[in-house]
């Protein structure tokens, strides 16, 4: 007898609504003393990361080479949790049954958002005033680029916080009634309006969604490029690079998909929520990843290639500066950990087809990430003179000291721990979400195999 | 002993997905029957045997012949006129991979083709039974099976509604 | 609203087999008509072979013109048929069915008049078989593999290769359709052309492992053809506008742009002619149009990078191209043209459902898309070589001649001649596709409606 196809459907298709609600939001109430053990542990290490920025704020703004690490750090948390909101929104769009699961957990990020924009801020004492260099300003007068960045990083934040909000509207409502809880008692009440889940409601939610992730994709591409050209290119002498702001972009986009699959892992495995995301969520992020990563190639060799090429000498300053002598090591690892290792871990269907393959790989580009974000940020940082047109005299590498160290695991642990306290506020699974795929998919027999069947409504 | 192949007719799936049960019971293995149909359907929609490939060592041997050869003609023409140009070394790895990396991508895509063609097992010679009614619309159960068990086969069918049992090569159908 | 109609397969064969056994008068009128446009180009061609190239406009310093526009233009429309069928394909989406054939068609036959330009522009194309036969050592040519003029057949020629096997490969069950509909001499050639297709299990597998395969090994080649494309003027330093880091991707994406928006005319045209109403529904316009909305923003991103980044170093030369781009008659129509028609006309329309489904409105904007992308590389490749050099008096000008306009008209004309023809012989729209459509359509009965729904193997 023949064997009969096996189709993969979400385990939750054998729940009813009821169950996936009180299961999601068990969770939430209840993340276990594991929860509050990792979260004090962070915020001690948060709190070194507070006393290092202390005494890089006591040592005073003049020196930049000093706050390169930190503005790496800061690139690294931004670029990281600003572009996961991106993930959701993309995926949103795309109509997709398997982002269900995974799109609470990449709108959460939004909060995150709070949390670069105050690393920011000791930035803009450090960023030099444009005046005698190259900028994408040109003579733009005022406070440039410090205000329009903070305004622009500003507004990301803003609507990401927001999307996450609409998003989380319908379960927050949920959560409300689950609990019992009165109107007088909820403490964030004033933040939920009369959500009643009419059909205007959710159409008005729709493109409320809708409006906010068009205008979030735009704004995250040119704050991307506000950053990457303010804090890193235009600090570096001969760095005129047009493809840089996409690179940035795109690194961003590789290693947020990277750290969703990392948090879909850490979930699965400390937390009961492993029936939500499944073997088909890690397949299709790995997918997306190994695309992602061709594209860092891509990317970086246009940029390579067409400075190899021309040999001008600003050029060729550039290269070795960044890639060839100054930071070569480092650039070997962003290299290795962003393009080589990934690729060949995604590559290869079988172990993209698992949950460790795309995890690892994930992890991998994580690390690499951060050393991509060194070798720029550090990079324009350690340059004295912004002034010149060539850069001449390459500078020295600036290796870590103690405060640098404090201030990298100081700012990612923040950064993890804000995050972690925001699942307090909101489910980590978008419930209503995950009851709309109820709906909307089922499995059924097809002759002689069962088959899957999603719905596409227009 | 002799394979002989008969093909029975179906109008619509169900009926020729139900009948493989028939066959199976009348003594068929999955490897005697095959199902044709004008346009594919889901794997294993009418119980058939899951066909076994090996078609993704193509590309892979394709790739490194490509690879190779896009070597071999880059360096040796840059070898054979060692003249510098644009301040280039000789061997200008970044200027050769392009080629390399078009002629890797040439040799994988022309050696899927070939697998693909002969995992298909085409050109096909052999003159099984065939109708053209398959194209439009009509499933065919193709049997192939010793000579002398072919009528149990042909009795099969019919007792799973086929519509007619083709011995030869069928008509063709008039535009 | 999904249009979808129930359609057997033998209804099926015919519709989509009608464009080769049926001909209307208007159909031979202007394939005449065409032929009669492409007969005039070879004359054109023919004049120039004869006179020399002093008969077209070009000059010092501007030596690339219309062919080259032309050249790079076609590569660009080429790009739709890997686009639409390679990456679509991957991502499942059901709306390219009736796309994929007519995209790869598209694909070929632009490359293949892609390829006549640079040998038309050489003036006396026969001496560009002494480049390469024999190889490497006659008269002391050889070819240069550290040119990107090298590099560009390499390209062409590859992609060429795999579109074409692409092509035929998705063929062969279609080929076995006309097998069994034709006698005489068409059915020996179907039966040849199918290599005995039965429609077995196997290789209807292989099939579909085929398709995604080659998309899979295509899509690399299809990024580099027209990375290598832009490496012409990217690799260039004589000309300061055009050495810029983000040409290759912004070449990409602006072809992807000009070739989807191709395919769109194209499909409505074919549509209208063979009146395939239930093959090539609205639905299908209003998700090409969405996925023009996002490639086309993509792209002006890409466009606001060039030409930003070309200012940012305030290099002499590459101010006083902008200036002539922007501010100079006649340059600043041009510009202001293909700005207006490649984005600003088109995409607002877009974001209108009721536009996105209407035809006319569609075959209107894609038109539209496509002249102003002809201007695109116009405006790249000439005011670029006008001002190339810091000198003053180096300066030129360009002034294409009726020769060139002939010959680039010509051009158009033979494609849309050998799409037609083609539709004699072929398909335009994949047979088995429509079919496996049609298969793996369903619908889920949600409260009091039916909404449309795909079925998924895994």
């Amino acid at each position: 007898m023949h064997e009969s196809h096996h189709v993969v459907a979400p385990s939750y298709l054998d729940m009813t609504a009821q169950e996936i609600t009180n299961d999601v939001l068990e969770r939430h109430h209840s993340p276990g003393n594991q929860f509050w053990t990792v979260a004090m542990i962070l915020g001690g290490l948060f709190v070194v990361g507070l006393v290092g920025l202390f005494m890089l704020v006591s040592d005073g703004f003049d020196n930049k080479s000093n706050w390169g690490y930190y503005a790496a750090t800061f690139a690294y948390v931004f670029s990281l949790s600003q572009t996961a909101v991106l993930v959701s929104v993309a995926l949103r769009m795309a109509k997709s049954h398997w982002r269900r699961p995974l799109a609470r957990i990449s709108e959460m990020f939004a909060i995150v958002g709070v949390y670069s924009f105050a690393m920011l801020v000791p930035l803009l004492w450090v960023l030099p005033s444009i005046e005698g260099r190259r900028s994408l300003w040109f003579e733009w007068p005022g406070n440039t680029p410090h205000i329009w960045d903070t305004m622009a990083l500003g507004s990301l934040v803003i609507c990401g916080l927001a999307i996450l909000y609409f998003a989380s509207l319908p379960d927050l409502v949920t959560d409300k009634e689950v609990s019992g809880k009165s109107d007088e008692d909820v403490s964030y009440h004033p933040l939920i309006p009369h959500w009643f889940g009419t059909p205007k409601h959710w159409q008005l939610q729709k493109i409320v969604l809708g409006l906010l992730g068009g205008f979030y994709f735009l704004m995250l591409i040119i704050v991307h490029m506000l950053i990457s050209v303010d804090f890193a290119m235009a600090l570096i002498p001969g760095w005129k690079d047009a493809i840089f702001p996409a690179f940035h972009a795109i690194n961003g986009i590789q290693a947020s998909i990277a750290l969703i699959i990392v948090t879909m892992f850490i979930l699965r495995s400390t937390s009961s929520l492993g029936k939500y995301l499944e073997l088909e969520q890690f397949w299709a992020l790995s997918k997306i990843l190994l695309a992602t990563c061709l594209l860092w190639f891509y990317f970086w060799w246009s940029s390579f290639f067409t400075y190899w090429y021309g040999r001008m000498p600003a050029e060729i300053g550039v290269l070795k500066y960044i890639m060839f002598e100054t930071y070569s090591t480092v650039f070997l690892l962003a290299f290795t950990m962003c393009f080589v290792i990934p690729f060949l871990i995604l590559v290869v269907n079988v172990v993209r087809k698992t949950i460790w393959g795309p995890t690892l790989a994930a992890t991998v580009i994580l690390i690499g990430t951060f050393f991509n974000q060194v070798r720029y940020y550090v990079a324009g940082f350690s340059v004295e003179d912004h002034t010149l047109h060539v850069l001449e005299n390459l500078p020295d590498f600036t290796s870590p000291g103690p405060i640098d160290f404090m201030v990298i695991v100081g700012g990612i642990s923040g950064a993890v721990l804000t995050y972690m306290l925001g699942t307090r506020l909101f489910p980590i699974i978008s419930i209503w979400e995950i009851k709309e795929g109820l709906m909307l998919q089922r499995v059924r027999k097809f002759m002689k195999r069962d088959i899957r069947v999603l719905a596409k409504p227009e | 002993m002799a394979r002989k192949s008969i093909l029975g007719l179906f109008d619509n799936a169900d009926s020729a997905a139900d009948a493989t049960d028939v066959l199976l019971e009348a003594g068929a293995t999955q490897d005697d029957f095959d199902v044709l149909t004008g346009s594919p359907y889901p794997e294993g929609a009418f119980g058939e045997k899951d066909p076994v490939h090996h078609i993704y060592v193509f590309p892979i041997i394709g790739a490194l012949m490509g690879l190779t050869m896009a070597l071999v003609l880059t360096a040796g023409t840059q070898v054979a006129y060692p003249m510098v140009t644009g301040g280039k070394p000789i061997l200008a790895f970044p200027a050769m991979t392009i080629i390399c990396y078009e002629g890797t991508l040439l040799g994988a895509v022309l050696f899927t083709i070939i697998g693909i063609i002969f995992e298909s097992r085409l050109p096909r010679l052999r003159l099984d039974p065939y109708d053209a009614r398959i194209n439009e619309g009509y499933i065919g159960l193709l049997v192939t099976t010793e000579e002398e068990k072919l009528d149990d086969m042909e009795r099969a069918l019919i007792r799973g509604s086929a519509l007619e049992v083709v011995h030869e090569r069928g008509r063709a159908l008039r535009g | 609203m999904q249009e979808r109609v129930r359609i057997s397969d033998s209804q099926v064969n015919t519709d989509l087999t009608s464009s080769i056994f049926e001909s209307s008068k208007l159909y031979w009128i202007l394939v005449g008509f065409l032929a009669l446009v492409v007969l005039c180009g070879f004359t054109a061609a023919g004049y120039m072979f004869n006179r020399g190239l002093g008969v077209t406009g070009l000059n010092r310093p501007v030596m690339w013109g219309f062919f080259i526009t032309n050249f790079v233009f076609w590569i660009g429309i080429s790009h739709a048929g890997v686009m639409l069928s390679a990456i679509l394909r991957l991502v499942q989406a059901e709306w390219r069915r009736p796309a994929t054939r007519a995209a790869e068609v598209l694909t070929v036959f632009s490359l293949m008049t892609a390829m006549t330009m640079p040998l038309i522009h050489a003036g006396r194309p026969w001496r560009v078989a002494y480049w390469v036969f024999p190889y490497d050592w006659a008269r002391g040519i050889y070819p240069n593999v550290r040119s990107a003029l090298v590099w560009d057949p390499s390209a062409v020629f590859t992609y060429l290769t795999s579109s074409i096997l692409f092509v035929y490969i998705a063929l062969i069950p279609d080929f076995a359709v006309l097998r069994d509909r034709t006698t005489g001499v068409p059915h020996i050639i179907y039966s040849i052309l199918s290599l005995g297709w039965r429609g077995s299990v196997r290789q209807w597998k292989l099939q579909i492992i085929a398709g995604i395969l080659l998309s899979a090994i295509i899509l690399p080649i299809f990024v580099s053809v027209h990375s290598i494309v832009s490496w012409d003027f990217g690799t260039a330093m004589s000309v300061e506008a055009w050495h810029s880091t983000v040409f290759a991707p912004y070449f990409v994406i602006g072809a992807v742009h000009s070739g989807v928006s191709a395919v769109v005319t194209v499909m409505i045209i074919l549509r209208w002619m063979f009146h395939w109403e239930n093959y090539i529904r609205r639905e299908h316009m209003d998700s090409l149009a969405k996925l023009l909305i996002v490639v086309a923003t993509a792209w002006l991103f890409f466009f606001a990078l060039e030409f930003f980044f070309g200012l940012y170093a305030l290099e002499g030369p590459e101010v006083a191209l902008r200036e002539l781009q922007v501010f100079e008659a006649p340059w600043k129509w041009y510009f202001l043209t293909f700005l207006i028609t490649s984005y600003l006309i088109p995409v607002p329309m877009w974001l209108i459902p009721s536009v996105r489904r209407n035809l006319w409105l569609m075959a209107f904007t894609t038109i539209l898309v496509n002249v102003g992308m002809w201007f695109e590389r116009f405006i790249i490749i000439v005011p670029g070589l006008m001002r190339k050099q810091a000198f003053v008096f180096t300066w030129g000008g360009y002034t294409p001649s009726i020769v060139e306009v002939t010959i680039i008209t010509a051009t158009f004309a033979m494609v849309s001649m050998l799409v037609l023809l083609f539709a004699k012989v072929v398909p335009l729209i994949p047979i088995g596709d429509a079919k496996e459509g049609m298969i793996l359509h369903d619908e889920i009965k949600i409260g009091k409606v039916m909404v449309p729904a795909v079925m998924r193997e895994e």
